[in-house]
């Protein structure tokens, strides 16, 4: 079967000539937005090289061309020191040429040298402003997000930890996009070997095109066979300084509004940035309320099918009679009507979700209400069904973090064929089996499911509850900071009489 | 063939509370209550704390026999009765863990046939089962230690759910306390040892502890917690149950499920079997891991390989026994050799090794 293998080649870069001038002439004739001027100065004329898309004109003429007119120069440091800008630089090595032309330098080139040309930074800047979080929103809080460029989300995290021990080290990946990537983590905080694991990772990456941070992760994730997300993916930089503080490293690349926070285990995709702005014991009451309408959600459809198909016995004489009632009309088994519906549910959101929202709203209102009741009147469906799943997609909905949203989405399914095989054993047996695959799962080589498996203990005060910040004395043992403590709690221990 | 487990795939000690709890805590749990009322009547809660109090100088011979050797019990009969014996006994003893494995897997499968699902062919949850633990052993001892976890907290809401049934309690049963002879008491305490087997496969799962030694306390808090559960569940059963009624109850436990009412819920004994794999499944899995480490110790072949063996051959050995008298026999068989097991085979291995010791203390000086 030879002759079907074809050989394959990997993307070569086009080759070069020797010479800068000659190599930027060439450009010129292949590229049409790689632009040549001419400046016509009283000292002589300067060529410049630059593309068209990349560079800042405003600046270009400003700082650049009207400084050079008025005053005299010679050399190539004449012209370096008349700009008004101080990133510049004069090189003959092309490669070198080549990245500075493609991050927004122009080539200045002198009429009596031919070898060597001077870059001067003049990059275009179009950005997003940084504005209000969409799929992480709180309430209270501060209100900004990422955006797409990485200075300004290195700055927004910078600005809440004034420390030099906040460390960045850069990576550019992928062979075509060479996405500029960067690792955050606090020295003598992070663990060594985190950092390590995640920097190793990302250098491994072998692949063209870099899509962005979301993209990164699954090309570095521990486990693929899994539908649990192994990263918190944000958008918030107030939880990306949060992580960092309890020894997380995180990464992000230019290009993505998010930062990835590794390790991850399964409690933080239940938490929100808004638990620790609420005193603790609403934030609490919330908690467990979403970790509620997660069991809810995964549980509820399957449950009603189980109980349905096999388990009659199960409901009191009166509540079955109300059942009954309902489902007296409809020709079909509880697993047909209610995967039809949890079908209907989903299409609703995936169409939801594509739409402008303003379209989206009326798909929502049409969906929900016109067909859910359509449904039941056409004797298609349940009334107890129609409730049970519409609440289990709204409790589907409170996971604070988008891709674990997906996963409840998921699972759920098959808990519903196997609740239709074998009821409610069925639903034991694909419990144990997500149990055993949640154990065996690893974020970066740390323990998914920690701190109920490892079992520690100390670290369940931010799990379920969270208790108020004057128990956090220490920080999680998940990442195993390389310093523990957060806060000495020698002042707050003395303990203080009445009235005194 | 001295073999470290490397720290990565160690547990810490704690661990073995649970590991210890779960195995204890399984599928006799739902009938052990009539075996020992058989003999002992309305004193059976007697035999419970005796056979606790045996079992648990059981558990301290254990930690002896496995302290001087550092070790697996492999290596402790190689070192004390040569490649030839060593390895028979070996091979018996894991032939013994996988019999105790096949016979949880099918008991619970007899409760799902008896309880849930009256045609629901043997082989299908065999199957299923199968394909279950393979995943699970091919995780490694950390998440066979995982699933002893969950089945510990997972399904603890069900003892206290047990303990509804003492609305109808009536403690006047118990009085007079001790009617019964000594003879009868430790008949009973005989049975009730049955109840507690599965720990044993510490003797193969001890250098997988992190300083396993220290471990030893948390080894006989887990036996202690089984004791009080079992204690308090046979408790309530005695004061709930008459003598008559209790004898021709095969499971007590799930008879007292039954009668658990809830404004939305009845017959809570089909939520109580579901929910009961939870904690019957770390003892499968568990029995089939200690079988095929024994196998990969034994024998130095792949583990991988021995656990896809071994599910293989449950899917032939399983769905033949396919009565309640063919389930009853293979009970007792195993009951009676884990029996021996427990009572006169760890203390020969015990009382071997402090000879062995002594000896070898006395030849060196």
């Amino acid at each position: 079967m030879k002759f079907l293998r074809r050989k394959q080649q990997f993307y070569a870069a086009s080759p070069r000539s020797k010479n800068v001038s000659e190599w930027l002439a060439a450009l010129s004739q292949n590229n049409e937005d790689f632009i040549k001027k001419v400046l016509q100065t009283p000292f002589g004329n300067l060529t410049f090289w630059y593309y068209n898309s990349l560079i800042d004109h405003e600046r270009l003429n400003v700082d650049i061309c009207k400084p050079l007119k008025s005053q005299p120069w010679k050399t190539a440091g004449d012209v370096e020191r008349a700009v008004y800008v101080d990133n510049t630089e004069v090189t003959s090595d092309i490669t070198v040429a080549n990245d500075k032309l493609l991050s927004g330098f122009a080539a200045c080139q002198l009429p009596d040298n031919k070898n060597e040309v001077l870059f001067i930074n003049a990059p275009a800047d179009v950005q997003r402003e940084v504005s209000v979080p969409e799929t992480e929103f709180s309430v209270i809080g501060p209100q900004e997000s990422f955006v797409e460029k990485l200075e300004t989300n290195i700055f927004l995290v910078r600005k809440r930890l004034p420390i030099e021990d906040l460390r960045i080290r850069k990576i550019g990946v992928g062979t075509l996009s060479k996405t500029e990537t960067a690792i955050l983590y606090i020295d003598g905080i992070a663990d060594d070997e985190n950092v390590q694991t995640v920097e190793q990772r990302i250098k491994e990456v072998q692949f063209d095109e870099v899509l962005g941070t979301n993209a990164l992760a699954q090309m570095i994730q521990d486990h693929s066979m899994t539908v649990f997300p192994q990263f918190v993916n944000t958008e918030r930089p107030d939880r990306v300084a949060a992580s960092l503080a309890e020894g997380k490293v995180i990464f992000m690349t230019n290009g993505s509004p998010e930062a990835i926070v590794t390790p991850s285990t399964l409690v933080e995709f239940f938490t929100s940035l808004e638990d620790y702005y609420l005193p603790w014991y609403i934030a609490s009451f919330v908690r467990v309320l979403r970790l509620f309408s997660f069991v809810f959600s995964v549980f509820a459809t399957p449950v009603y099918v189980a109980v349905l198909t096999y388990h009659y016995e199960l409901i009191p004489k009166d509540l079955l009679a109300t059942i009954i009632a309902s489902r007296s009309n409809i020709p079909f088994p509880p697993v047909l009507e209610a995967l039809f519906l949890e079908f209907t549910i989903e299409l609703l959101r995936e169409a939801g979700a594509r739409l402008p929202t303003k379209v989206g709203q009326t798909i929502g209102i049409v969906g929900g209400i016109v067909i859910g009741q359509a449904s039941v009147e056409a004797g298609l469906t349940s009334n107890i069904l129609l409730i049970v799943v519409a609440l289990a997609a709204l409790a589907s909905f409170t996971a604070p973090v988008y891709q674990m949203g997906n996963t409840v989405r998921v699972i759920r399914f098959p808990f519903i064929i196997f609740a239709a095989l074998f009821g409610a054993v069925g639903i034991a047996l694909t419990l144990a089996f997500f149990l055993a695959h949640l154990i065996r799962l690893e974020s970066i080589g740390r323990p998914y499911l920690s701190p109920f498996y490892p079992l520690r203990l100390a670290d369940w005060k931010d799990t379920f509850v969270r208790l108020p910040y004057s128990t956090f004395t220490k920080r999680p043992t998940q990442m195993r900071p390389e310093s523990k403590k957060r806060m000495s709690m020698a002042k707050a221990d003395k303990e203080k009489d009445i009235d005194e | 063939m001295h073999v470290k487990v490397k720290e990565k795939f160690q547990v810490s000690p704690p661990m073995v509370f649970f590991i210890i709890h779960a195995m204890q805590v399984g599928v006799g749990m739902l009938g052990f209550q009539r075996i020992i009322a058989k003999s002992s009547g309305y004193d059976s809660w007697i035999p419970v704390i005796i056979a606790g109090v045996v079992i648990s100088l059981v558990i301290r011979m254990m930690y002896y026999i496995l302290k001087v050797n550092h070790n697996d019990v492999i290596e402790v009969h190689r070192n004390l009765f040569g490649k030839w014996l060593g390895g028979l006994l070996s091979l018996a003893l894991i032939l013994y863990f996988y019999m105790t494995g096949v016979l949880v897997l099918r008991t619970y499968i007899e409760v799902i046939q008896v309880w849930v699902f009256e045609d629901l062919p043997t082989w299908v949850l065999t199957v299923l089962a199968a394909g279950f633990v393979y995943y699970v052993i091919k995780g490694g001892f950390r998440t066979v230690v995982g699933l002893c976890v969950a089945g510990v907290f997972i399904p603890s809401i069900l003892f206290f759910i047990l303990l509804m049934p003492l609305e109808y309690a009536d403690f006047l049963n118990f009085l007079p306390i001790w009617k019964h002879s000594l003879k009868d008491i430790l008949a009973g305490a005989k049975d009730t040892t049955l109840t507690f087997i599965g720990f044993e496969l510490l003797l193969l799962f001890y250098p997988f502890i992190k300083h396993g030694y220290r471990s030893h306390k948390w080894a006989q808090l887990g036996h202690w917690a089984s004791v009080v559960v079992y204690t308090l569940l046979m408790i309530v059963t005695l004061a709930f149950f008459s003598e008559g009624q209790l004898k021709i109850t095969i499971w007590p436990t799930l008879t007292l499920l039954k009668i658990i009412e809830f404004p939305f819920i009845e017959r809570f004994e089909y939520l109580g079997i579901s929910l009961w794999l939870i904690i019957v499944v770390p003892n499968i899995v568990t029995a089939f891991w200690g079988a095929s480490r024994g196998l990969k110790r034994l024998f130095s072949i792949k583990q991988r390989y021995v656990v896809l063996f071994m599910v293989l051959t449950l899917i032939i050995v399983v769905p033949p026994i396919d009565n309640r008298q063919a389930v009853n026999t293979l009970n007792e068989w195993v009951n009676q050799i884990g029996f021996w097991v427990i009572i006169a085979y760890i203390p020969f291995l015990c009382a071997v090794q402090f000879i062995h010791s002594k000896w070898k203390r006395k030849n060196e000086t």
